[in-house]
């Protein structure tokens, strides 16, 4: 069998056994998630640097027809989708130790690594569309099996992820109809007419997968109710990793986008909006796991910023942000997950002073902290500089932005280190240890991973970055430490001076690093939209559903009404009908005989008056 | 060959009836079911070869023809005849009774296959005669109030339609005068292509159309129907709603209207329109009924009237669904009262107020009555679908749209009385009293397995029929 | 001019006997009354100019079926007074709409506009007689009319003969 196949196949087959497992042998479900997910990893890093087409259809059906394709943006994503798997695997070990639903839980792992791996490999538009749609399933799946209640998060999910599939649903459809093709590879269209819009609603799909506003609002909660390596697992990295490479996809393969068309101002637009405001929703948390999931979503305002560019260095920045993203934010909720195991708690209010009793887990969260603030020279500060550039290349106000939402980030995780780790220690927290070694070395495993990218980032931009987006020359120009503008990188590094300054005053000023940010919280205008979006009004999801309640109210009322037509209207008229049939039926001969006369007339009437 | 189709039963009626003591009469009965055996094998097997004359053409010379719809009315005829024998052998009691019962059934026999055969007007009335004769002494044959009401009913009304054809006959004979035998089909046929346009023509068409109506039980002609139906004893009800009225009026309405009249757009919406009706009023007045027999009477006269909406298309695919759901109807509504037959010999009433959850304790009646029920519903793959789907599809390709949406509105309605009938004859609690009920008598049981047997076959192997059985009926059609 | 007026007096005379057969009380009186009205139709037959079938109906109908009924009408009780006037009080209940139909049928008739073309001689079959009409050209019918009478032989058979037990 076709190892393409075998990748897809196996992880999913796997799955389905593990879900189906009973728990029998103590750790087999975990060992054997393990395995595969190393067999895996090994399988990619050993098809590195080839080109392997496989191709299969089913008869007539040509629209269907099984194409895959591993080549170097898919090997990119499939080895990245696979280490991180195997880490959050490694992890999950000893955090879901004592947890219920650990079949499904390694289950849909497993599936989810398979859809994933589909995903990537598909080179048929509806063979993505159908490994996408598993991967909502698993979603789905994942999110429920949380603590009690999160099924409705896991709905919230199901329905935000759901109605963004079918816009890339309709996207596909559309371009496959233009195309005449489903097939990726050989699909090249100009953007312009009804290309358009389905290209539009394709980049719906994808960025609403890699968690941009607004289709972002069940991530925060997913946060809180899904089990945490999750988090790690799926909105922070192998959904940016899909998201992403698919918007690369459709703006760099499917579509020729071009910088000067309308529509690369408009996404980057998307993804300054999504930057901003995520980021100042992120500011303003008091939970350690809410605060990152918000980061979740700014970051993703990034990659879309430097895509949307469509100019190389945006989009080698975007691309590359992606993979420094998958790094550190997994490695900041794995940070995340060590603190909930070993205190029990997420809130920041009862967190402070725990950093020098998890030495280890407070250095990986600085270093990724770090990283993801774009403090050089780690891998964040790189891909950020490359996104900055391009920016600035369409226009001073996109630059801004992001170099706003650096700023905020910045602030945001000094306000999460200092209320976390360091300040005032809870008495209640005084046996804190520091977590096992099977959850450390995963988060060993990133951080240094994040030190080495931004160290060496020729080894990311040369191999891996340049070769899957065509775009390896400007890739090897920018590799080492050559910076596209120094006056850039010196702009960005007072920003987080400011950031570092403006924490100092305002946690002298409030009180405490949890209350570091508040000044900004409480300003005078940025107050009262605090005020309104903390409230459920804000979010998008929940006006939807307001909505779709009028919808479903208004469609009760017609149900109702049909209803009546049939159980009511429609009994009584037969029944009324029925009983004057038998009441007039009654039995006299002489009735019938009058009956059968009329009848007689009328036929003979009408047969000889009224016919011409 | 052709008269013998005629003569062997009034000859057998004759022997068995010979005053030579008990010892024929006893015999009756055998020998009339081995007759009806013996028409159904020899139109199966022998078809092609009936028409030809043979010695006895020459020797008796009956002006006799046989195509394929007599065909299909004489197998029709040979199958209810045998299950409504059968039904007599388990609820009529005592041989004598028996013995007369079979004399009657013989001579309604060699009526309706004269019926089949013959081609002139004047011996359709004639032979209408007979059979109805024949049919008043099986509906009295119980000589309760009920039996002797309702023949006297159809006894009134045929004698309306008497009049109504005889009139029409007489002025059918004047248009197309000068012949010497002017009521042949073809000579009539002739006369009133040439002079079908005059107000006469059609008051005599438009007469022998009301007699026939009446003869068929459609609405508004039907008052006689449920009552006769409901009130004979039950294998008069079966012979009597499976083939009787079929092999009268409708058969009657199918041979005038597709090889007597010249196409008529005004005859055809007659036939449409009485239909219709009697799709509409049948199904309401079925809708509720709490009597079983009466139920399917009116039943019966829905189904009738979905024969007429085939006819009313007067087209080929029309005649063809015609011919089928006359068939299968003669089969399925002969099936369902065998069904109310074998409710009636066990529990000794048909109130199915006071019936209930029987299923259970006559396996055979509720498996045949469920096949029944859902082939006169037109559930697929049922005979019944087949032929009600290919009256829906002439009924739309002739343009008449609200007439296919009757239909089809109405299949639901069929669908849901017997259902309900189903339900509560058949399922639901038990009255205590019921706890005795055995299944009926064998021979009871032997025809509805054959008739549920012939309606599931017809439907399951309906393609293969098509082409070989089915398809040549069309050929009856003049306009191909 | 007077063969007009005959017409109409025949005519009407068969519908008033017609309807005092239906109409009376009393069986015997509604046996003569059909009596009576057939033998008016025998007239209105020799009117037509068909002396067999007036032959014909005079001896059966008027004749031999009134003879029968009258014969069964001997074996009957009658009813008392009270009752005859209940029925015919209830008869009149039950027919008051046939007048009603008689002008509706009339009302009818008279907007079709009869064309007369078709009124003719009635077709010459001086040369056939009966027999010849019945043996050689409607065989089938004679077999016909063997087998109603059969039935109805069976009729009073199974209806009116007492079943004894076997």
């Amino acid at each position: 069998m076709n190892i393409l196949l075998l990748l897809i196949l196996v992880p999913i087959v796997a799955g389905v056994l593990v879900l189906l497992s009973r728990k029998t042998i103590p750790h087999t479900r975990e060992s054997a998630t393990m395995l595969i997910a190393l067999v895996n990893l090994i399988a990619v890093i050993a098809l590195f640097g080839q080109d392997l087409p496989y191709s299969h259809s089913w008869g007539p059906f040509k629209a269907f027809s099984l194409d895959l394709r591993y080549y170097s943006f898919s090997s990119f994503i499939l080895i990245a989708a696979a280490g991180f798997t195997l880490l959050v695997t490694i992890y999950s070990w000893r955090f879901m130790q004592d947890r219920a639903h650990r079949s499904q839980y390694y289950g849909y792992m497993l599936l989810s690594l398979g859809f994933t791996n589909g995903a990537v490999l598909a080179d048929n538009l509806i063979l993505l569309l159908f490994f996408w749609e598993g991967l909502l399933g698993t979603l789905f799946g994942m999110i429920a099996i949380g603590r009690p209640g999160a099924w409705k998060t896991a709905m919230k999910a199901f329905i935000i992820v759901g109605v963004t599939d079918l816009c890339l649903m309709l996207g596909i459809i559309l371009t496959g109809t233009m195309a005449h093709t489903f097939k990726m590879s050989e699909i090249s269209l100009p953007v312009q007419g009804l290309g358009i819009t389905a290209m539009l609603l394709m980049c719906v799909g994808a960025t609403a997968k890699a968690g941009a506003m607004p289709f972002h609002s069940w991530i925060p909660d997913a946060a809180v109710d899904a089990p945490l390596p999750f988090m790690a697992f799926m909105p922070a990295s192998l959904e940016k990793l899909l998201g992403i490479y698919l918007l690369t996809r459709i703006t760099l393969n499917l579509y020729k986008l071009s910088p000067d068309s309308w529509v690369s101002p408009a996404l980057m637009t998307f993804g300054c909006i999504t930057i901003l405001a995520a980021v100042m929703m992120a500011l303003v948390q008091k939970d350690f796991k809410r605060l990152l999931s918000y980061h979740a979503v700014s970051q993703v305002g990034y990659m879309i910023l430097g895509v949307g560019t469509a100019l190389p260095i945006g989009i080698i920045g975007g691309v590359f942000h992606m993979v420094n993203h998958a790094m550190y934010k997994s490695c900041l909720f794995l940070t995340a997950g060590s603190v909930e195991k070993q205190t029990g708690t997420t809130d920041l209010a009862k967190l402070g002073g725990i950093g020098r009793l998890m030495p280890i887990t407070f250095t990986c969260f600085i270093i990724a902290a770090m990283a993801i603030s774009g403090v050089p020279p780690l891998n964040g500060f790189w891909s950020k500089e490359f996104v900055y550039d391009a920016a600035l290349s369409h226009h001073v106000i996109f630059y801004l932005a992001a170099v706003l939402g650096s700023f905020f980030t910045a602030a945001s995780f000094l306000k999460l280190g200092h209320a976390a780790f360091l300040g005032k220690r809870d008495p209640a927290n005084d046996n804190v240890k520091e977590a096992p070694v099977s959850m450390l070395a995963p988060m060993i495993l990133i951080a240094a991973g994040c030190i080495l990218f931004g160290l060496w980032n020729a080894l990311p931009l040369n191999h891996l970055v340049g070769p899957s987006t065509g775009l390896a020359a400007e890739a090897q120009e920018h590799a080492g430490f050559h910076l596209p503008s120094l006056l850039l990188a010196t702009l960005t590094c007072v920003a987080l001076l400011g950031a570092l300054a403006n924490h100092i005053i305002g946690a002298r000023a409030n009180g405490g690093g949890l209350h570091a940010a508040d000044h900004i919280q409480y300003a005078p205008v940025l107050g009262s939209i605090y005020k309104k979006a903390q409230t459920d009004g804000a979010d998008p999801y929940n006006f939807a559903t307001r909505v779709a309640g009028y919808f479903c109210t208004a469609g009760w009322a017609c149900d109702k009404a049909v209803d009546w037509v049939y159980d009511g209207f429609t009994v009584w008229l037969t029944r009324t009908l029925s009983f004057a049939v038998r009441a007039s039926h009654t039995g006299s001969y002489a009735l019938y005989v009058l009956w059968a006369l009329v009848g007689a007339a009328a036929v003979v009437i009408y047969l000889t008056r009224i016919m011409p | 060959m052709l008269p013998l189709f005629v003569l062997v039963p009034l000859a057998l009626l004759m022997i068995v009836n010979l005053p030579v003591g008990q010892f024929l009469r006893r015999w009756s009965w055998g020998l009339t079911l081995l007759l009806t055996i013996a028409q159904a094998a020899a139109l199966i097997c022998f078809a092609p070869h009936l028409k030809a004359g043979g010695f006895l053409a020459t020797l008796i010379p009956l002006t006799l023809e046989l195509d394929n719809l007599s065909c299909v009315m004489l197998l029709a005829i040979a199958i209810v005849v045998g299950a409504s024998l059968l039904v007599a052998r388990g609820t009529v009691s005592g041989m004598k009774q028996l013995s007369n019962f079979a004399s009657l059934v013989l001579i309604a026999m060699a009526g309706m296959n004269a019926l089949a055969l013959l081609r002139d007007l004047f011996s359709l009335w004639l032979f209408f005669e007979v059979v109805g004769v024949a049919s008043f002494v099986l509906i009295a044959f119980r000589r309760d109030r009920g039996a002797l009401e309702g023949a006297f009913t159809y006894i009134i009304l045929s004698g309306v339609a008497t009049v109504l054809m005889l009139g029409g006959l007489a002025i059918l004979m004047l248009v197309g005068r000068g012949e010497s035998s002017p009521l042949t089909f073809a000579n009539v046929q002739a006369a009133l292509q040439i002079s079908g346009g005059l107000t006469a023509a059609r008051l005599g068409i438009g007469m022998f159309l009301c007699g026939l109506l009446i003869k068929g039980g459609l609405v508004p002609f039907h008052g006689w129907l449920p009552g006769a139906y409901s009130a004979a004893n039950a294998p008069a009800s079966v012979l009597l709603a499976g083939i009787v009225t079929k092999a009268t009026g409708v058969y009657g309405l199918m041979r005038v209207v597709s090889s007597v009249i010249p196409p008529t757009p005004g005859v055809n919406a007659v036939v449409l329109f009485a239909g219709a009706a009697a799709v509409v009023i049948g199904a309401l007045g079925a809708l509720y009924q709490s009597e079983m027999k009466r139920l399917f009477a009116y039943s019966s006269i829905s189904q009738v009237g979905y024969i007429l909406l085939g006819l009313g298309c007067g087209g080929p695919l029309g005649m063809l669904g015609a011919t089928l759901h006359l068939f299968n109807h003669a089969i399925f509504k002969s099936l369902l009262f065998v069904n109310a037959a074998a409710v009636e010999q066990r529990v000794g009433t048909t109130d199915m107020t006071r019936l209930g959850g029987l299923g259970s304790k006559m396996p055979w009646t509720n498996v045949t009555s469920l096949i029944a029920t859902l082939s006169t519903a037109g559930v697929p793959p049922l005979s019944g679908f087949w032929s009600k789907l290919i009256i829906v599809v002439a009924l739309w390709q002739g343009a008449h749209y609200g007439y296919a949406v009757v239909a089809i509105l109405f299949s639901l309605v069929t669908l849901g009385y017997l259902l309900l009938m189903q339900r509560k004859v058949f399922f639901g609690e038990m009255p205590a009293e019921l706890a005795n009920t055995r299944e009926a008598s064998p021979s009871v049981v032997i025809s509805a397995v054959v008739l549920a047997g012939i309606t599931f076959g017809m439907g399951v192997l309906f393609p293969l029929l098509l082409k070989t059985f089915l398809l040549p009926v069309k050929s009856i059609f003049p306009l191909q | 001019m007077l063969d007009t007026v005959l017409v109409i007096l025949l005519t009407a005379l068969l519908a008033i006997g017609a309807l005092l057969t239906a109409m009376t009380s009393r069986l015997l009186r509604a046996a003569i009354m059909l009596a009576v009205t057939s033998a008016v139709l025998t007239a209105i037959m020799f009117r037509l100019n068909a002396p067999l079938a007036a032959v014909f109906e005079l001896s059966v109908c008027a004749g031999l079926v009134p003879a029968i009924f009258i014969s069964a009408i001997g074996l009957t009780r009658r009813l008392d007074p009270e009752g005859l006037k209940a029925r015919f009080k209830d008869r009149i209940k039950r027919y008051w709409f046939l007048p009603v139909i008689l002008v509706a049928v009339a009302a009818g008739l008279s907007q079709i506009h009869f064309v007369t073309d078709f009124i003719v001689s009635a077709p010459d079959s001086a040369g056939e007689t009966v027999q010849t009409v019945f043996w050689n050209t409607r065989p089938l019918d004679l077999l016909g009319q063997v087998a109603a009478l059969l039935a109805a032989a069976f009729a009073v058979v199974v209806l009116l003969k007492e079943t004894t037990n076997d």
